[in-house]
């Protein structure tokens, strides 16, 4: 705004007109990657910047390898798929692309000098003009500010990408541990199988069994190894796609993963009003909020006359639902225009559609709060169920077999049965610990942001 | 009453408290036994004498005379019992103990029973052997009512001929009698000279089938016990037989499971001298070294205990010298264990092999479940008994005193009276002249004569 005022001073003011906005050195890498770290708690640079040259590209390795030394924890491959995920880094650099496109709005089109030689009648004229495009001139101030809004909102886009990055990230790691501990537990009851085969053949060499029961054992057996190499199948893929997501390749792709995951953390996360909270942190509301804006300052509509509260039309006859009971006040006002005298149908459709695609995103963003935390709770307590209920009585189960075994009155083959039932609850814990923190990477993915700290709860607040 | 009952054991009876003061002008006192050691005999401190018997681990049920009749009083309740010691279950009886007491009366006595009953359900009292009027025969729904929770009946009858016998519910007699209800019964002859013996034992066979971890026994069960017992107790629970050398002894055993028992004496033969139908005449008794006691059966069997030493005494069906035990358990004798065993031991740490050179668990120790016996145990003076169930011993000792039952302890072997080892030199076994070198044993293909019989 202020570069136009100085247009008065003529030809000469292109000059400062082209100083008023500049190109920010790193393409805007750099307030995108605040709005990720920020939101992720992970850096999304090595330099500080996009890695451009060689150095920068051994910087990044080096800091990667250091990372893949040793069993890459949650936070760590989180981090690396930010440093190194290529997806990213094209986002990133199209934040870029949308930092060019505004500077270059912000700056005069090249004068144009016309050279002009004609003979006609044995007379020779020669014109000589200097075009300067004054519509250019009087536009760009518009085009600035449409250029502008476009790199915020590309801003918050890419930041958001970085976050669905992470989260993917997130529940590719979570996957892909799971996998490797489930298709260890595969091979321990293969193991346990294998036990039992193998003694079943003894048993027949030595005349205590028929064929039919060696016949069953190994039935079995054969089955156990059938399902070790599905669960290894599983992994691999499990680990492939979070290698993907952590754009490594070559050697690099050796990096290891933790025997098993996190434990269950002794309470889950209680979140208060998860509505008000997705609505104000997530980026692409914000983005959609500003594509709003930005469709109004292009209709030049600048008069607001009153707000309107775009939640409630996606949320009519919802208020007496369960989730108003804490009483919070949820909204996400725009500004609605008195149409008034420039009543343009077009501009009005143009903008009402903006509107409508921003409330739909308020109540997408609303449900998936509601969907994901009410998944994060149950999966909590299913977690739980498995660690203390199915777990442990399972444990109590092989103890007392054991003990009908040491007083014969349970078969060894009782007693390998039941560690294989064992293995069985221990997956099933492993499965539901799984579903825990994916649960968790979806509910942050939903709200916007991690879980610890980051977002505000109710702990301790009285609502 | 104390100094006579407690010299064996240390047993206790217990005056009973239990049966209401409103009816005690006319209910006799109902005592209680709470230990299932082996009581002393009852010496009749009235009415007329008779030789008394001993209840193996159990007791004798002391009486009022009242205008000369002899008057009992049963209390039918739930009770805890001992069956070895680690080993408790809960059964119903009768005045504390399962079985109940021995009640022990003269031919011609007339008996007056008062039968209480503190269990949940109606019960009633059958008088197994005795001949009485059918309305004193305890067949619920047959010849009385059942007697309600709470209610107290009287039987009533003349105790007419001298012998062995019991008593036990006819009410909901599968679930009370697989709960333990069941007691002996002897009613001795008048004169004490006839068939006077110097040691008389008493006691009943019966089965339950307890899982081990749990207590109550699983009534429904027809034939797969995995408990078996002498008066409901199981070796090494079951005290010794102790006699004096050159005693008459008689040993009386009734069995209320649902399988026979061969019962077996080692070291003596004997004679079966009574059923529950009376004695057997002299002309027509068996020699046996066993007797099988068939369900529902009485047997009194007497030999002279000449030879001095532990001898055991016990049920031939192996399985029934055995405690708790997986009957579904595959023989794993033979099977080679290398290796296996410690993939097995990765997976279930704790595991130990056993089995596989038989049934034998030779001197392990390992954690059994809560309240159940090891399969077999024991401890003799030369290790491992290796048995459990319906075994114990006769214990023949030279000069004891006439009422002697205490445990003498292990029988002192005379010098070279012991098997021993062989350190010599083993020559080669004999074959036969002929014979091929050795070879496995081939099945012989006998051939029979059609025509041929025995
Ligand atoms: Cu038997």
């Amino acid at each position: 705004m202020n570069c136009l005022h100085k247009l008065a001073g003529g030809a000469s003011m292109a000059l400062l007109l082209g100083g008023c906005a500049s190109l920010s050195g790193d393409g805007g890498f750099g307030a995108a990657a605040g709005v990720s770290e920020q939101r992720t708690g992970l850096s999304a640079s090595v330099a500080g910047r996009l890695p451009r040259n060689d150095d920068d590209a051994r910087a990044l390795a080096a800091v990667i390898d250091k990372k893949l030394g040793q069993p890459l924890a949650v936070d760590e491959a989180v981090h690396v798929a930010l440093l190194n995920n290529q997806g990213l880094q094209a986002s990133y650099w199209s934040l870029g692309i949308a930092e060019a496109d505004l500077v270059q709005a912000g700056r005069l089109q090249n004068p144009v000098f016309d050279f002009k030689r004609s003979h006609g009648g044995g007379e020779l004229s020669i014109e000589r003009t200097l075009t300067f495009n004054l519509l250019s001139l009087i536009t760009a101030p518009l085009a600035g500010r449409i250029e502008g809004r476009r790199y915020e909102q590309t801003k918050l886009l890419v930041s958001n990408e970085a976050l669905k990055v992470a989260a993917d990230t997130r529940r590719a790691w979570v996957e892909a541990v799971a996998a490797n501990q489930s298709a260890e537990y595969a091979v321990q009851v293969e193991e346990s199988a294998q036990a039992s085969a193998e003694l079943a053949d003894r048993m027949r060499k030595a005349g205590n069994w028929s064929a039919m029961d060696v016949a069953r054992e190994q039935a079995y057996h054969a089955q156990t190894v059938a399902d070790v190499s599905a669960a290894r199948k599983t992994a691999v893929a499990a680990r492939e796609k979070l290698t993907r997501l952590m754009g490594l390749s070559g050697a690099q792709t050796a990096y290891k993963l933790p025997d098993h995951l996190p434990e269950l953390p002794a309470a889950p996360q209680e979140l208060g009003d998860i509505e008000q909270i997705a609505v104000n942190e997530r980026l692409d509301i914000q983005a959609a909020k500003l594509d709003t804006a930005h469709t109004a300052s292009t209709l030049g509509l600048t008069k607001t006359t009153r707000f309107i509260n775009v939640l409630d039309l996606g949320v009519v006859g919802e208020s007496e639902g369960p989730i108003n009971r804490r009483g919070y006040e949820l909204s996400l006002e725009i500004p609605l225009f008195d149409w008034g005298s420039t009543r343009v149908a077009r501009a009005e459709a143009t903008y009402m559609q903006s509107v409508n695609l921003l409330a739909q995103a308020a109540v997408n963003a609303r449900s998936e709060a509601r969907e994901s935390y009410a998944d994060y709770r149950a999966s909590y307590e299913l977690a739980r169920h498995y660690r203390d209920q199915v777990v442990p009585l399972r444990k109590k189960l092989a103890d007392e077999t054991l003990l009908r075994y040491n007083g014969m009155l349970m078969s060894v083959f009782e007693l390998l049965a039941d560690a294989r039932e064992q293995s069985t609850a221990v997956n099933g814990y492993i499965g539901a610990l799984k579903d825990y923190w994916t649960a968790q990477a979806n509910l942050e993915a939903a709200l916007g942001g991690r879980l610890s700290g980051h977002l505000p709860t109710t702990k301790g607040v009285t609502p | 009453m104390t100094t006579r009952r407690s010299f064996l054991s240390g047993a206790a009876l217990i005056g009973a408290g239990m049966v209401t003061k409103a009816g005690a002008a006319s209910l006799p006192e109902a005592p209680v036994q709470s230990s299932a050691a082996t009581a002393p005999p009852l010496v009749p401190p009235n009415g007329r004498p008779y030789n008394p018997v001993v209840t193996l681990n159990g007791w004798t049920l002391p009486w009022r005379m009242k205008d000369g009749v002899k008057e009992f009083h049963l209390v039918a309740e739930p009770v805890v019992r001992e069956l070895a010691p680690g080993m408790t279950a809960n059964l119903w009886g009768y005045n504390g103990q399962s079985p109940g007491p021995t009640i022990e009366v003269v031919e011609g006595d007339r008996v007056r029973i008062f039968v209480t009953n503190k269990l949940p359900e109606h019960t009633s009292v059958h008088w197994h052997g005795q001949l009485l009027p059918n309305g004193m025969d305890g067949v619920t729904g047959l010849t009385q009512p059942g007697i309600q929770p709470g209610k107290t009946f009287v039987y009533e009858f003349v105790a007419r001929h001298a012998g062995t016998f019991m008593y036990h519910p006819h009410a909901d007699e599968m679930a009370q009698m697989a709960m333990g209800m069941m007691g002996f019964w002897i009613t001795h002859p008048k004169d004490p000279k006839q068939h006077a013996v110097d040691r008389d034992f008493v006691f009943l066979l019966s089965a339950y089938d307890i899982e081990p971890g749990s207590y109550t026994p699983k009534i429904n069960t027809m034939l797969d016990f995995n408990l078996w017992t002498f008066n409901s107790r199981a070796f090494p629970g079951i005290d010794p037989m102790v006699v004096r050398k050159n005693d008459r002894v008689r040993i009386r055993a009734g069995n209320l499971t649902m399988t026979n028992h061969p019962i077996h004496l080692h070291g003596h033969t004997f004679e079966v001298t009574g059923t529950d139908g009376g004695w057997v005449r002299p002309s027509a008794r068996w020699p046996e070294v066993t007797t099988d006691v068939a369900v529902g059966q009485m047997r009194a069997i007497e030999f002279i205990a000449d030879a001095p030493g532990d001898w055991a005494f016990h049920c031939h069906k192996s399985h029934h010298t055995m405690n708790a035990m997986g009957h579904d358990v595959p023989t794993m004798i033979g099977v080679d264990h290398t290796g296996v065993a410690e993939k097995i031991n990765k997976l279930v740490p704790g595991y130990m092999v056993m089995g596989d050179k038989g049934g034998s668990m030779g001197d392990m120790q390992m954690p059994l479940p809560e309240n159940t016996l090891p399969m077999m145990s024991g401890e003799g003076p030369f290790g491992g008994l290796e048995m459990g169930g319906m075994f114990t011993t006769v214990k023949v000792r030279e000069g004891l005193a006439r009422n002697d039952y205490k445990d003498p302890g292990w029988y002192k072997h005379p010098k070279g009276t012991v098997a021993y080892e062989w350190t010599g030199e083993v020559p080669p076994a004999p074959r036969a002249p002929g014979a091929p070198p050795s070879k496995p044993v081939e099945a012989m293909n006998v051939k029979r004569d059609a025509k041929h019989h025995h």
